[in-house]
């Protein structure tokens, strides 16, 4: 016998609330249940700044007048941690997911696309913010670099970075064919791009590198991030130029990860 | 109103047709198998009925919206529950995770632990996913296809890789579910899967439906032909026996026949009256994989024509 049922169609905005809040507890939860993809995510930007500021912390940076390197790196390493999160390890993540067939089984179930994909990005964010919180907190009580002066400058640049290249990952995942190239090709990706931008050392003005790595978007996060510092005299807090290029390059990604974003794995 | 109907489904990849004009109708309730050998248009037919794939010809009405349209889609998923032939849960959950989290994307879903319990996994239900054999994982797939209490359950060779005792209480959940309204679509290559629990059969080859019915009268198996067997009794040549045999392999002799009632009583009133035995005495209809094998095969070597 069957029972018949009014048909559920109209859905409210509260269910869907509720549907988005209970995909980013479980995205979490297999974000934090790995604990080594977890050290490796957040670590990572901590050992370098460890390491770096434990080598040539206090040496003074020239032309960047006269800051020291550890006021270089801890916003430096901010922006790192933000695109190892939202590049390297959702790239990776997505492409592990779309392989093995679990984004094919996810959308056999009513979970809608768009559900998914706010909360990959929710949850994204917030490994994002806590790695971002982690780092602030190790630069001033260990390097005394003082917390950005400018608050809502650095929270906007921090937002609109953590879109910037969680569409970026999501685009390139698209077109990475399997799982065995997705470290690979990321990395070496996100390392040149990190290396060319100046995240290790400061890239002298109007160098060859710099002017190659202003068309990249890895460059301007850095100087953006570095921005609402106020480190340097005549360095204004909000740095629009490139946080408008980031985001440009944020709604081209976004464009391409809608258009190209695939549920079933490659093979067969 | 059927719970699934098909009309002339095409779909062709490429120069492939995959499915060239399949119609048939699943009624409420039932415990329906798509059959066929790999190629033949199931996973193809089955994805378009899920709405995972678009079709390019015919009418297709599930629960009586068409999976198609993209607008119907989010309704379907809450009615319906897939299982696939992979299984697809990430490793690091413990199956109470993982079911919890997909109910929570059910309207009404059924009760988690009473899941765990109708899939026979109590004492691994806080264990992680990665831990359990393949029976298991393939039982935890099985639960996630049941979470959602669907109306229409699609099972995808659900008993491929179970032990013997596994694959009967699966039997006894698709039973229970069917008896509680669910219809099954299910796809298998175990013919008495199919005979067990399939009350309407379809047989798919090269995109087309080769045979269709009951599991008893699939390809006129309730009115073909019957084996006689027994072993020859000792001192007896061929020549001296009342009928001719179809095949001698060694000692055992075999009679085909439609007409079984005469030939035995021809057998055994010579036997009774020669005072011989007839040991191993055998009379056996074809069973449903000798019809399969027979219609899959009449397919393959057929270029153009499908026989029915």
């Amino acid at each position: 016998m069957s029972v018949d049922v009014a048909p559920l169609k109209d859905h409210t905005w509260t269910g869907d609330l509720r549907l988005v809040v209970h995909q980013v507890r479980y995205e979490q939860k297999a974000f934090w249940i790995n604990k080594t993809g977890a050290m490796f995510t957040i670590g990572f930007s901590v050992i370098f700044l460890i390491m770096l500021g434990a080598t040539n912390g206090t040496q003074t940076i020239s032309y960047l007048d006269n800051i020291t390197n550890d006021q270089y790196y801890v916003p430096g390493f901010i922006a790192y941690g933000i695109m190892a999160a939202c590049f390297s390890m959702l790239t990776s993540n997505l492409v592990t997911r779309r392989e093995t067939g679990l984004l094919k089984r996810l959308r056999l179930t009513p979970l809608p696309a768009w559900a998914l994909l706010s909360a990959i990005f929710l949850s994204t964010a917030i490994v994002a913010l806590v790695q971002a919180a982690v780092l602030l907190v190790i630069g001033r009580f260990g390097y005394g670099v003082a917390f950005p002066r400018a608050w809502l400058a650095f929270l906007i640049v921090v937002v609109v970075g953590i879109a910037c290249f969680t569409a970026m990952g999501v685009a390139i995942s698209s077109v990475i064919p399997n799982q065995e190239t997705a470290g690979p090709v990321t990395s070496v990706a996100f390392f040149v791009l990190l290396f060319l931008s100046g995240l290790w050392f400061p890239l002298p003005p109007h160098s060859g590198l710099e002017t190659f790595s202003t068309f990249f978007p890895v460059r301007h996060f850095l100087t953006a991030v570095r921005a609402p510092f106020e480190q340097q005299a005549g360095m204004s807090a909000w740095p629009w130029h490139d946080l408008g290029i980031v985001a440009i390059w944020g709604v081209v990604a976004g464009f391409i990860a809608l258009r190209k974003f695939r549920w079933s794995p490659h093979r067969g | 109103m059927p719970a699934l109907s098909v009309k002339s489904l095409h779909k062709s990849y490429g120069q492939l047709h995959a499915v060239n004009g399949v119609s048939f109708e699943v009624v409420r309730g039932d415990v329906f198998a798509l059959l066929g050998p790999n190629g033949a248009g199931k996973s193809t037919t089955i994805e378009i009925l899920e709405g995972f794939l678009k079709r390019d010809g015919g009418e297709v009405s599930v629960l009586g919206v068409d999976p198609g349209e993209r607008g119907e889609q989010r309704w379907l998923r809450t009615r319906i529950g897939v299982v696939l032939q992979e299984l697809t849960v990430e490793p690091f959950f413990s199956v109470r995770q993982v079911l919890e989290r997909n109910a929570g994307y059910y309207p009404s879903p059924r009760a988690v632990d009473e899941v765990i319990e109708l899939v026979g996994l109590r004492d691994k239900a806080d264990v992680k996913v990665k831990k359990l054999s393949g029976g298991q994982q393939r039982r935890l797939d099985i639960g996630l296809g049941i979470v959602g209490n669907p109306e229409l359950l699609f099972l995808d060779e659900p008993t491929t890789g179970l032990d013997p005792a596994a694959r009967r209480m699966t039997w006894e959940l698709i039973r229970a579910l069917s008896c509680q309204g669910t219809t099954v679509v299910l796809s298998s290559h175990y013919m008495d899967e199919v005979e067990a629990l399939a009350s309407h059969v379809v047989v798919l080859t090269k995109g087309r439906i080769a045979a269709s019915g009951t599991p008893s009268s699939l390809g006129g198996r309730d009115m073909g032909k019957v084996a006689i067997s027994f072993t020859m009794p000792e001192g007896i040549a061929v020549a001296d026996l009342p009928v001719t045999p179809s095949c001698l392999e060694g000692l055992r002799v075999e009679i085909d026949t439609d007409c079984e009632l005469e030939v035995l009583s021809r057998l055994t009133h010579w036997a009774l009256e020669e005072k011989v035995s007839l040991a191993g005495l055998c009379v056996m209809r074809q069973t449903l994989e000798d019809v399969y094998l027979r219609l899959t095969h009449e397919a393959l070597t057929s270029k153009d024509e499908v026989h029915s």
